[in-house]
């Protein structure tokens, strides 16, 4: 066994881990910050480790039988964590190889996909709705992570996401991939499942939408999955559109890259706080505009710029 | 007053013009309060006659009068609001077999009172588009009609098995979403279900009624007059103090008490203390059903303060206590008036931030623009009071139309807007708000010494009449008193603003988004705790089918071919 | 819009945080708050005028022997209207401060008060004076440093 391989196992379960360990502490940052835009006090930070716990020991319900139906929330969460290893935490990502990009963007939808079988298995007309809005926020959204993501390419050359960090790192700010940060930074909003882009999950209109009938485990899966995967998707996008500073020492910079995907995590709930859910068709109306104007950084890209 | 002595002249001519003989008797109760009793044949004549005098239906009474007059008796309470008067139809039933002739294809909002004086009392109107129960539980006997004096009011009916509802089907392609009776967004139950395309609402029906706890019973059978207040002050959650001044102002109307002016502008403050409270909480909810939270913890801290100010005052946060037949059991003293300045101070200026600050949000615009629509003119049909009338700019206000408690001396100002959607009926909510302050400002200002109470010390006379309006923070509330023995009233009608406003609901949501139908529902404030103490239920609607769109709309375009009702 | 929202945003950051410590410190209501509803047995001569005034039909008054009058008070269904305090003519009932009355015993929500009556010279059984007036006569009024003139 060489050790290049081993070294991208050890590495791809870091994030894994800082995916699975860290994700709830961010959630917890943005319930207080919620609380505190409220003026209230707020739950504890840890309190999404609490969750997790007391919905792990709880009985698992199942609204119907099938192999796909059971698997669904680990394949959610699975999903999710190979993502996570498909992200850059340092130089590149540990299992990342040339055109990872592709697989990136299409593991992406795949914990979407998961929670769309589960809500029409459900046999819940609530859920039946939150599905079908998911998958409209789904084609509406992954076009504009592609679209980000290309601009990257074209600049750096390379479908790698390691190979775009590295060209990002090397040559500063440019205007194209300023305008695809942008629209990466929206298009987390909806991936997050944050106001005012909440709405599949959209508590007062569809009891809840997809995740009606989950509870128990299956239930901790699930919001764990959508945890990790905001906290992935603020990772990728300070990585390849924000790398800088480059400190060169791993560790300090794996802190800072920690740091900024915080932050632009807190950015994310303080939006947030200060908005009130919009219409599924507003919102692809939105993402449309959003995808378009991504299309004019691919334009700058490709010029040059 | 002279004035409504003439006009109420008038109306009596016209009425006995066009009904003849038809017009047995016409009396005046209190000043304001014509009576007109019309041989049943001529019910219909005479309505169209009050309609053709632009009078707008308020409710049904139907009472069950037979150790009075050997009959049943249903009285049709109309207002003249311009010129200030009640009109009162009264007509009399068979008492072994009672019917009386609809007149819901005149007035369309009076399609759900008619369907409760059938539950209640057991009259039955003849020609009524949908003689469905409205009131009563699916699983309540037939001819059991819980106002009739022989019926026990602790009565229990025995189980009925095998009982169940039965739902509308929804018409071809759609889908049914139920909505309710538990629900996120609903602090009391009701039942909607909609019928959808996808996304798009094509019809509804409406079940409701499960909150009906029997309170016109109770005030009729186990309580005296001045315990009542205390029942009628509990029928809301929210706007306790509305309920419990109207229905005093009623007895009081009825037995010619004349309340203290010192206490008469102590309900107006006490009044608008309540409307500027819960026009915040309301405020909030929508914020809250929109996916806004922030705007609900904002509002509901604002109005805390307030609810501090009223535990002070009356020595509870919301069941204030305070009212009792000839004015009020406690004073306001004097060192409280300069907290209540604070405290409105602070409210008004948070208030205005928070003005300031929505307007400009796009996206709460784009989720309360054009959205649940209600045109003036449907509005006037179903008979909308409050704010939803309001914005869709039918200028009525019962403080200005029937001027009660001090509003004669210190008036509101009328807030209307023109476009009847969401956004409107919070603009006018919020303008309603920061006047209520000035008001308050104004009744502590002028606010006169003296008593707050006078002793009534004769023997409240029976078979009396009174009817009292007072505008809700969600709109025209409507008491009607008719005094008896015993030291209790013979019948007490309560028609809160919700039980029309929640008429005009399939309108609004025709065609509209399943995401907007909360906000819909919302936006009219619904007190369901407030309608349903009587006893109704329905949908508009006017056949036993689906209500579709089509069908709805066939229902407006026909109305709208009988050239209207105003 | 962005001042729309730094304007909302500015209303939420000058109000702080409001939440109250309570229940880990306790919170009292305004004085005149219309709590619990509390009895002073000395003071109560059973004129039964609470039970007269209850809209909630809360209390019952009756006698349980020649000497002995007995006022219950279901009070789980008191409605804090005030209403006895206000007739009662000894302050033998008032409205206290408290609020925290949860329970999940039934029992706790029930107060007996054991009257002692006095007997009728003549047929020796408990009698009702025609007027509270009458037994005050006997008894003598309370003056306002507690003791009886």
């Amino acid at each position: 066994m060489t050790t290049a391989p081993l070294l991208a196992l050890a590495l791809a379960l870091v994030n894994v881990a800082v995916a699975l360990l860290l994700s709830p502490l961010a959630e917890g940052v943005m319930r207080k910050l919620k609380a505190i835009v409220h003026s209230r006090q707020g739950p504890p930070l840890t309190q999404p480790y609490l969750d997790l716990l007391k919905l792990l020991g709880k009985e698992d319900l199942r609204t119907t039988g099938g192999l796909p139906y059971a698997l669904a929330p680990a394949l959610s969460l699975g999903s999710v964590l190979l993502l996570a290893t498909l992200v850059p935490l340092g130089a590149a990502p540990p299992l990342g190889f040339a055109g990872d990009l592709i697989v990136l963007i299409y593991v992406a939808a795949t914990s979407a996909v998961a929670l769309i079988l589960t809500a029409f298995a459900s046999g819940s007309p609530y859920a039946a709705i939150g599905g079908s809005r998911e998958m409209m926020m789904l084609l509406s959204v992954e076009p504009v992570l592609a679209v980000a993501l290309v601009v990257g390419a074209v600049k750096a050359g390379t479908l790698s996401v390691g190979g775009i960090l590295a060209w990002n790192a090397e040559h500063g700010p440019t205007i194209s991939m300023a305008i695809a940060a942008v629209a990466l930074f929206l298009a987390l909003q909806a991936q997050a499942g944050k106001l005012p882009f909440d709405i599949p999950e959209a508590d007062q209109e569809i009891m809840g939408g997809p995740l009606i009938e989950q509870s128990g485990p299956r239930l901790a899966l699930f919001r764990w999955a959508l945890w990790a995967k905001q906290l992935i998707f603020a990772l990728l996008l300070v990585q390849v559109f924000v790398p800088w500073p480059h400190l060169g020492i791993v560790p300090l910079d794996v802190v800072l890259t920690l740091v900024k995907a915080l932050l632009v995590l807190v950015l994310v709930g303080v939006i947030d706080a200060v908005n009130p859910r919009l219409r599924i068709e507003q919102a692809m109306g939105y993402y449309m505009r959003v995808a378009l104007s991504a299309l004019a950084g691919l334009a700058f890209a490709v010029i040059g710029m | 007053m002279a004035n409504v002595q003439g006009v109420a002249a008038q109306v009596n001519e016209a009425v006995a013009g066009r009904i003849g003989a038809g017009l047995r008797v016409a009396s005046q109760g209190p000043p304001d309060t014509l009576r007109l009793v019309v041989a049943p044949e001529k019910l219909r004549s005479a309505t169209e006659e009050l309609l053709r005098l632009r009078a707008r239906f308020l409710i049904t009474v139907g009472i069950d009068t037979r150790p009075l007059t050997a009959d049943y008796r249903v009285l049709y309470l109309f207002s003249l609001d311009a010129e200030h008067l009640f009109v009162v139809l009264e007509c009399a039933a068979d008492p072994d077999d009672p019917h009386v002739d609809s007149i819901t294809s005149l007035v369309p909002g009076a399609n759900w009172a008619e369907r409760e004086c059938r539950d209640a009392v057991g009259v039955t109107p003849d020609g009524h588009p949908d003689p469905r129960r409205l009131l009563l539980a699916d699983d309540w006997p037939e001819g059991l009609f819980p106002l009739r004096r022989d019926f026990p009011y602790d009565y229990r009916p025995p189980a009925a098995g095998g009982v169940a509802p039965v739902p509308k089907q929804p018409p071809e392609g759609a889908s049914v979403l139920p909505i309710g009776p538990f629900f996120p967004v609903l602090e009391e139950p009701s039942y909607w279900r909609l019928f959808v395309e996808g996304e798009t609402v094509v019809g509804c029906d409406y079940r409701g009624f499960y909150n009906h706890r029997g309170i016109e019973k109770l005030g009729e059978s186990v309580l005296t007059y001045n315990e009542i207040p205390y029942l009628a002050e509990r029928i809301c959650g929210i706007c306790g103090f509305i309920h419990s001044t109207a229905y005093c102002q009623a007895v009081e109307k009825a037995a010619g008490i004349e309340v203290p002016r010192r206490a008469r502008y102590i309900r107006s403050i006490m009044l608008e203390l309540e409307r500027v409270h819960s026009h915040l909480l309301w405020l909030g909810i929508a914020g809250h059903i929109l996916g806004f939270d922030t705007v609900l913890m904002q509002t509901w801290r604002m109005r805390e303060p307030v609810m501090w100010l009223a535990e002070e005052i009356s020595g509870n946060r919301k069941t204030y206590g305070m009212n009792t037949i000839g004015g009020l059991r406690r004073d306001l003293p004097a060192a409280v008036v300069p907290k209540v300045l604070k405290v409105v101070d602070e409210v008004e200026r948070e208030s205005v931030a928070v003005r300031d600050a929505i307007v400009g949000d796009t996206t709460l615009l784009a989720r309360t623009k054009n959205v649940g629509v209600l045109t003036g003119e449907w509005a006037r049909q179903v008979c909308v009071v409050g704010p939803p009338a309001r914005a869709s700019g039918v200028p009525i206000d019962a403080r200005l139309d029937h001027p009660y408690a001090a509003y004669d001396e210190v008036p509101p100002r009328l807030c209307t807007q023109q476009a009847g959607d969401t956004w409107s009926r919070l603009l006018v909510r919020v303008e309603e708000l920061l006047d209520s302050i000035r008001q308050v400002r104004e009744g502590l200002a002028r606010l006169p010494d003296g008593e707050v109470l006078v002793e009534v010390v004769d023997e409240i006379p029976r078979d009396r009449i009174g009817i009292s309006v007072v505008e809700a923070p969600r709109g025209e509330a409507v008491h009607f008193v008719m005094t008896g023995g015993d030291n209790r009233p013979y019948r007490w009608r309560v028609r809160a603003p919700t039980y029309p406003n929640l008429q005009a609901m399939p309108a609004m949501i025709d065609h509209a988004a399943i995401a907007d139908f909360p906000i819909t529902l919302g936006s009219l404030d619904p007190c369901f705790s407030c309608t349903e103490r009587v006893e109704a239920i329905d949908v508009r609607t006017r056949t036993r089918r689906v209500y579709s769109h089509k069908e709805l709309l066939a229902m407006s375009r026909d109305l709208t071919r009988r050239g209207g009702r105003r | 819009m962005l001042t729309a929202k730094l304007r909302e945003a500015l209303i939420c950051f000058r109000a702080g945080r409001v939440t109250l410590p309570y229940p880990f410190a306790p919170h009292d209501p305004a004085p005149g708050f219309r709590g619990k509803i509390t009895l002073d047995p000395d003071r109560c001569f059973g004129c039964g005028g609470c039970a007269n005034v209850c809209p909630a039909g809360v209390i019952q008054v009756r006698d349980a022997g020649q000497l002995l009058r007995v006022l219950e008070f279901q009070w789980r269904r008191c409605t804090y209207c005030g209403r006895c305090e206000e007739v009662c003519p000894e302050q033998a009932i008032t409205m206290s401060q408290q609020f925290e009355t949860a329970t999940d015993r039934g029992d706790d929500m029930v107060m007996r008060l054991e009257v002692f009556m006095g007997p009728c010279q003549r047929c020796g059984r408990c009698y009702t004076p025609l007027t509270p007036l009458d037994r005050m006569d006997r008894t003598g009024f309370r003056t306002s440093d507690g003791g009886r003139s």
